[in-house]
């Protein structure tokens, strides 16, 4: 097959790429842009398959097919609250296919070097594919191709451990508590330098050699990422995971420019900053810059925190339902509490019970909540709560005051007063959805402990909060029979 | 101790300071009770029922005052009660020791512990024994009634086959405890209602009641009512004018007008002149609920109702409480059985009078021969200080328009800026980088500036399905791996192999979690 025609499926499978991420902009239009998705994917992967410089194409399908069906027995059985963790473990998949890339391309350039000093013209000439490629480009573009290759190896490898570790902190296998080896940032800066190092050698060594020292920046590289992304709180990990993304997609970018493929730039350029904005947007969300997420932790407190007067007073399942039976507006404030115990389903009960009854039930949505971007819409969805009672933290924090009954379901810190109230606090000025300006707050929690951040909660003591223990699920299950 | 009620003596009351209920209670705390016979038959309770309750009939006033350690009643007591005063008594009831030098010398002399129910202090503690408070809630809702006794329509407006009915306009001057008590009853009979009050704080309380808050276009910083324990207090020229003026503009439109507009320790402010009375329609109704103070209507008759030349009755009752005598009394008899609770902290029958004790000392007008009124200011804040709201400005047409130029030039000469810096860095590495870079560096930079212009555009609630989505078609790099497959070195075959293996497991996981995400989402 002519490169034209395999030029011209790169052409349409990168514009239904572009349709595939706008078409996110609505929730019905979205189930159309993932099918943009995957014919894009197909179109893509087919045309290069058939297309000029492919040889061992028989070999491909039967991995490709062979991985896919890993892929959908995985994605078949994940549990939508395992969202986060799957979707960090697919990300390390594609930082290492981006380091086995480069390195790739490199033993290539190493094998066209030999040839050229050995003056084997003949066998120059026999190359074909992508090593034809690379030996037809002159000396300015096989430096600019060290560049290319060496920046990919390298983002990817810090995708790689990075999304290695954000998987282990999301799965509860690593602890998610931010955690440093002494040297903290100056062991990232001294690795960051050596790999810096390395690639200037790299660039200064003739075309061809110097494996060893892109052995040695992807381990340095690998070292990154797995420190970069321990000593970041799990609070953060919805920056981290959008992050990661980010990453991955620079990483496809970098690899596009070393094999010359402009669908692999478009898609890598796309998929990067889709995943900057999101971090952006999750930063904003906590009002804390992206340096401070990454650098990781929270920043230290200007002065001793407020102290929290009062005390936590317990309810139980009789004095909520009786609440709830009063109530006409409900506000559901749900967090990863909720996911940790399974209770959407429950929660989605409880909403349809109370809606069937008139009443006017709405869902308030952190931007944070969760452990990924959008992570409880996605819960909730699972549940069959109608996504028109699912508000954002703006749309719906000016309704509080005239609100009959918050109920906090497993959130802490994106209900916490003292962002508002306390200039000490550690989250103080992070926007906070205001739930104790309802008539009544029943919060459910676990037990008395302070939230992923380790900071108090004032809500918990206000006159008007009443604490309902317990497992979010069972909790909520027990409210069920009683509203009828 | 003995606890004892006498009967009411004013003339027209018909509440009494002890229910059976409250009987019952203070008998648990280990009181014995007292009452006089007949004390209770106007708010319809039967010497018998007080029998039961375990509550001893005494057959005169003279003997219950002379066995009681304790008087409890409602009215402040006549020169005649005053009399059968002894040492060490303790009487509670409304006092008015303001205006009652005569009657706290008399307690003086006496010996007698007094404790006034119009002075506990306004604080969360104390609200259960703010008899102030109760009285005022049947005021208002008995306002209302009042009103709609001698208004001749409906209050709810109705669409009838006999035609068609407006609904009554109700003002509502004053929102306090009476004012939010009048509104409540004046909205849920259907009523449209208005209401004012010289605290702007109060607005959000008046619209959570269902009533529209009446603002003055009145610039000077407006008083903050936690600084007077939660009462109004007097206004300045400017700011009476401009209310002034409000009231008139509504005067000729509202068919009610309620005004609960009292200062404490002065005489009623006059918010309700004769030339806006005039302006009234006819068969319009006012109840003046300030009446017993000079009322905030000088036409207001005290304890009469009237009816002007243009046909506007004016209601001048004041005693609305009195009225409702079986609640006003379960109400204060409840009011009084708090305060006595407090008083024995043991619940052994025996008073303990405890003068640290904020709402006791602020109670207590003369303690152990001595006046002990006014009391000084307790400890507790009553109210906490309103913060200072920023004033939210209403921008002219002008001033909008101009910022929003000012908005639109700001943001022309950012985007101008990046452009220029781009364009300038672009041309840079255009300048070394060779032209087959330079064709790819175009296709990253468009689109990158694609993927930012799509981006922002994504819902909120589906930013897990883009994260999703943008993870399965980052397996794009499958593309890197399938070219060098065929490479001739079997180093390069075998990573190749292993990358497009796993880049496989990434595009069919990656889209169809998101497939599975999406088809969750559902409209009700």
């Amino acid at each position: 097959m002519e490169a034209g025609f395999t030029t011209a499926v790169y052409v349409v499978a990168a514009i239904l790429f572009i349709l595939s991420l706008g078409g996110l902009s609505g929730q019905e239009s979205a189930k159309r842009a993932v099918w943009y998705g995957i014919f894009g994917m197909g179109l893509a992967v087919l045309a290069t398959l058939i297309g000029p410089g492919h040889y061992n194409w028989l070999m491909s399908i039967i991995l490709i097919a062979s991985g896919g069906l890993i892929g959908y027995v995985v994605a078949k059985r994940v549990q939508m609250t395992e969202m986060p963790q799957l979707v960090a473990a697919m990300h390390s998949l594609v930082g290492l296919v981006a380091v086995f890339v480069g390195v790739n391309a490199q033993i290539e350039l190493a094998s066209i070097a030999a040839l050229r000093d050995a003056g084997d013209q003949a066998a120059l000439d026999a190359l074909t594919g992508f090593a034809k490629k690379l030996a037809q480009k002159d000396a300015v573009e096989l430096q600019i191709l060290k560049v290319e290759v060496f920046l990919g190896v390298f983002i990817g490898a810090v995708t790689f451990t990075g999304s290695v570790i954000a998987f282990g902190k999301l799965a509860g296998r690593v602890t998610s508590a931010a955690k440093k080896l002494p040297g903290g940032h100056l062991l990232n800066a001294g690795a960051a330098a050596g790999s810096l190092g390395l690639m200037i050698m790299f660039l200064m060594a003739p075309a061809g050699t110097g494996m060893w020292m892109l052995i040695a920046m992807t381990l340095l590289a690998f070292f990154i990422g797995y420190h970069l992304i321990m000593g970041i709180g799990g609070a953060d990990m919805p920056v981290v995971v959008s992050m990661l993304n980010s990453y991955s997609g620079w990483a496809a970018a970098a690899i596009g420019f070393s094999l010359g493929n402009d669908l692999l730039i478009v898609v890598g350029a796309l998929v990067g900053s889709s995943g900057a904005i999101l971090s952006y947007i999750m930063c904003k969300a906590m009002n804390r810059s992206f340096i401070s997420v990454i650098l990781g932790g929270f920043g230290g407190a200007a002065g001793p925190q407020m102290e929290v007067e009062g005390e936590q007073i317990a309810i139980d399942a009789d004095g909520v339902a009786q609440a709830l039976e009063d109530a006409d507006s409900v506000i559901i404030i749900p967090g990863y509490g909720m996911a940790v115990a399974q209770a959407q389903q429950s929660v989605a009960e409880l909403t349809r019970r109370l809606r069937a009854k008139g009443k006017n039930v709405r869902f308030a949505i952190h931007p944070v909540a969760g452990r990924l971007p959008g992570h409880m819409n996605v819960l909730l969805a699972e549940a069959k709560v109608p996504y028109d009672i699912v508000m954002e933290m703006d749309e719906i924090n000016d309704d509080f005051p005239n609100t009959d009954v918050a109920i906090v379901i497993g959130s802490n810190d994106i209900v916490n007063p003292a962002a508002q109230d306390d200039p000490n606090s550690p989250i103080a000025g992070m926007p906070v959805l205001e739930c104790w300006k309802a008539k009544q707050v029943f919060v459910s929690k676990r037990g008395q402990g302070a939230g992923y951040s380790g900071i108090e909660n004032p809500l918990f003591f206000k006159d008007n909060t009443r604490m309902f223990y317990g497992d979010a699920k069972d909790s909520i299950n027990k409210l069920l029979p009683m509203i009828e | 101790m003995k606890i004892g009620t006498p009967k009411e003596i004013y003339k027209g009351e018909a509440r009494v300071a002890m229910s059976p209920d409250s009987a019952r209670q203070l008998q648990k705390l280990g009181y014995e009770c007292l009452i006089e016979t007949g004390a209770g038959v106007a708010a319809a309770y039967s010497d018998a029922s007080y029998q039961e309750a375990g509550v001893r009939v005494v057959d005169s006033a003279a003997a219950l005052w002379a066995e009681a350690d304790i008087i409890a009643k409602v009215r402040q007591p006549e020169t005649s009660e005053l009399k059968h005063l002894s040492a060490n008594k303790t009487l509670i009831s409304f006092f008015n020791p303001a205006g009652n030098s005569k009657g706290m010398e008399a307690a003086k002399d006496a010996a007698v512990n007094v404790i006034a129910m119009e002075m506990v202090p306004r604080i969360s503690r104390a609200q259960k024994m703010d008899a102030l408070s109760s009285m005022a809630n049947i005021a208002g809702y008995r306002a209302v009634i009042e009103a709609g006794n001698n208004f001749g329509r409906f209050f709810t407006g109705q669409v009838t086959a006999a035609g068609k009915v407006p609904p009554a306009k109700v003002l509502i001057v004053g929102a306090g405890v009476a004012g939010l008590a009048a509104i409540g009853t004046a909205t849920s009979l259907g009523a449209i209602t208005l209401a004012f009050d010289v605290r702007p704080e109060v607005a959000e309380q008046v619209e959570s009641m269902g009533a529209e808050f009446v603002y003055l276009d009145f610039d000077e910083e407006q008083q903050d009512g936690a600084a007077t324990g939660g009462y109004a207090s007097v206004q300045s020229e400017e700011f009476r004018n401009a209310q002034l003026a409000k009231f008139r503009e509504l005067a000729s439109d509202v068919d009610i007008v309620i005004t609960t507009a009292l200062i404490p320790n002065r005489e009623a402010p006059e918010l309700w002149t004769k030339d806006m009375v005039e302006a009234m329609k006819p068969g319009s109704v006012i109840v003046d609920l300030a009446a017993e103070k000079g009322g905030n209507c000088k036409l207001t008759v005290a304890d009469k109702k009237i009816v002007t030349d243009n046909g506007v009755t004016i209601i001048g009752y004041t005693d609305f409480p009195s009225r409702m005598a079986t609640q006003a009394s379960n109400l204060y008899a409840t009011n009084i059985r708090h305060m006595i609770t407090d008083l024995t902290p043991a619940k052994d029958g025996q008073i303990v009078h405890d003068m640290e004790d904020d709402v006791i000392r602020g109670a207590t007008v003369t303690f152990q021969g001595e006046i002990t009124y006014p009391p000084p200011p307790p400890k507790v804040a009553a109210i906490a200080a309103q913060k200072p709201k920023e004033p939210v400005k209403e921008l002219t047409p002008e001033e909008m328009k101009a910022n929003e130029i000012a908005v639109f030039k700001t943001q022309t000469k950012q985007q101008v800026m990046l452009i220029v810096v781009g364009a300038a860095l672009l041309l840079g590495v255009g300048l070394v980088a060779p032209v087959s870079f330079m064709q790819h560096f175009i296709v990253f930079v468009l689109s990158v500036f694609i993927g930012f212009q799509v981006i922002w555009n994504v819902s909120h609630s589906l930013h897990t399905p883009l994260m999703a989505v943008t993870n399965a078609i980052s397996s794009i790099v499958i593309l890197g791996s399938l070219l060098q497959i065929g490479s001739g070195s079997t180093l390069v075959v075998i990573l190749s192999a292993v990358s497009v293996f796993m880049a496989g497991i990434n595009i069919f996981g990656g889209f169809l979690v998101t497939r599975r995400m999406l088809a969750m989402f559902q409209k009700s």
